[in-house]
């Protein structure tokens, strides 16, 4: 369903993704896993085309996407939670919401506000207040509750768990997991472990711009066992998993 | 009392006016973060098309609908095709582009139509009695029409889809475009409906100033004091400030007793108001989207 091969992404003359290649199938939840600054968040914003210097193929059923401009990508299937709180901080929670959805029929408009307000009640509660009056937790529950409602094909989510309370991380990996379960793929860049133990079939580890491995979650037994694996403590990680190694 | 009705509503038609044109104006920069120096011109173009339409047409509505669609789909064009391809670069670029378009559509109205001033007749020549001062019928439809478009442009960027995306492009350009919005063709309706306002604006108030060349240079420097006034980006903002000093224009003509102001310590007035107004109010680019 979704393919990187060989993708490189630039920031100016820093070359930050330098040659990787990975694979989502439909229904399927894909982690992307790495220290600070290894290129993961860069890597997501080649694939919604945030990111437009870049080199490679990014194939979205088995289509090339990457000249296209980025709601082309939208309209396509491709969704995108940042890792920071990109809400419109001047316009209300249901607009905020609205603007993606107004893309699509008057039916599935109010599905998509029903979709985010069932995922965080407290949304509803505050559906006519300015986005950019909400804390930050809040804000980052607008933007996961407005990226998961819109049901893309394949959502990207960057550090859904960074900056919110444990019981909604947990709320979080629920949304995701149901998501992934009902036929929605998803590539998600988190450190949580219990995060992407829930959510994720595979993690890719990413290194220096590059994949360096591909496991199964519960081939980590602890978090420690995971952070060694992609901090470079080869010894304290598993061996890859053979089939899924492609980078 | 009488006199303080009179300038009231005088303080209306030019605000109000004066509201079309800025509000065009800070839909351009909110949008695409473009001061648009053309944009008096595009009033002028507005007038032209009046001037140049009526004998046809015969019917003022009409050639002031023409106006506004000439003036829209022109102004699309030139702007597509001058500031579409610098938008990425330094705002200085769209600066000296715009400003140079301005040159190039003044000397190509002077060349076409000479620099005198065309008259236009207004449509109306019919006064209302306020008290004892007769008012002109055409004076209170210029209020009316400015208002209900701008109420019209303010319920749109409220509640219509196309406004929606309107103020979240302004706020977040990024943003909008991965939720799926059509970023280019967000573009396209803010250089049309700006282009527009202007074209509608310069067209309504011909029978005011007549048509010529500079016409629009008059107006577009109120417009931009309006823009920085009001909040650069903010429609509404633009709006209510550009009625706020149509007023203190038109009521500080007023003798109050023994106190007259003379028309510069009345403009003088006004700027101060706008310097308190941008010394005390917090501005925020984005504020389409405060509507």
């Amino acid at each position: 369903m979704f393919e990187l091969r060989g993708l490189h992404a630039y920031y100016g003359k820093s070359h930050i993704v330098q040659g990787i290649s990975l694979e989502v199938s439909a229904g399927e939840a894909v982690g992307l896993v790495g220290r600070n600054g290894v290129g993961k968040t860069t890597t997501l914003k080649a694939i919604i085309g945030l990111l437009r210097q870049t080199r490679g193929q990014i194939l979205f059923d088995k289509r090339e996407v990457s000249k296209l401009p980025t709601h082309r990508r939208a309209a396509l299937g491709l969704g995108y939670v940042p890792e920071e709180r990109a809400v419109f901080p001047d316009m209300s929670v249901e607009e905020n919401i609205r603007i993606g959805a107004l893309l699509q029929s008057g039916g599935d408009q109010q599905r998509c506000l029903d979709g985010a307000y069932a995922l965080f009640p407290i949304l509803r509660e505050r559906r006519e207040q300015l986005a950019g009056t909400l804390s930050g937790g809040q804000q980052k529950m607008l933007s996961l509750a407005r990226g998961l409602a819109l049901r893309p094909r394949l959502l990207l989510v960057d550090e859904p768990s960074e900056g919110l309370m444990p019981m909604f991380v947990a709320h979080v990996s629920e949304a995701l997991a149901h998501a992934a379960e009902s036929g929605n793929a998803i590539l998600l860049v988190d450190a949580s472990y219990e995060l992407l133990r829930r959510v994720c079939a595979r993690l890719y580890v990413m290194d220096r711009g590059l994949i360096t491995g591909v496991y199964r979650p519960e081939e980590f037994a602890s978090p420690d066992a995971l952070a060694a694996a992609y901090l470079g403590a080869a010894a304290a990680a598993p061996a890859p998993a053979a089939e899924a190694t492609r980078a | 009392m009488n006199e303080f009705i009179l300038q009231a509503l005088n303080g209306l038609v030019v605000g109000l006016s004066l509201a079309l044109v800025a509000s065009g104006l800070a839909l351009m920069f909110g949008v695409l973060d473009i001061v648009n120096f053309a944009h008096g011109d595009f009033y002028m173009l507005g007038g032209y098309v009046l001037w140049w339409t009526l004998p046809k047409t015969h019917n003022f509505v009409v050639s002031v609908v023409l106006a506004g669609l000439v003036v829209g789909v022109g102004g699309l064009i030139m702007l597509l095709l001058l500031v579409r391809p610098l938008l990425d670069r330094a705002l200085t670029s769209t600066v000296l582009a715009t400003l140079g378009l301005s040159l190039i559509l003044q000397q190509w109205a002077t060349r076409t139509f000479g620099g005198d001033a065309k008259p236009v007749e207004a449509p109306l020549s019919a006064h209302v009695n306020i008290g004892s001062v007769q008012y002109p019928v055409y004076s209170l439809i210029i209020i009316v029409v400015s208002a209900a478009i701008l109420a019209g442009a303010f319920f749109y960027l409220k509640y219509a889809k196309w406004g929606i995306w309107l103020r979240a492009v302004a706020q977040n350009r990024s943003m909008a475009a991965v939720l799926g919005v059509p970023v280019p063709r967000v573009y396209w309706l803010a250089f049309a409906a700006s282009s527009a306002l202007a074209g509608i604006g310069g067209s309504l108030l011909a029978p005011s100033s007549g048509v010529y060349p500079t016409v629009g240079n008059d107006v577009i420097l109120n417009a931009f004091v309006v823009v920085v006034a009001g909040g650069m980006g903010n429609f509404m903002g633009a709006a209510l400030i550009a009625v706020l000093l149509g007023e203190i224009e038109s009521l500080g003509t007023i003798t109050y007793g023994s106190i007259s102001l003379s028309p510069v310590a009345v403009r003088l007035l006004a700027i101060a108001v706008v310097i308190v107004l941008l010394m005390v109010r917090s501005r925020r680019q984005s504020a389409l989207a405060r509507l």
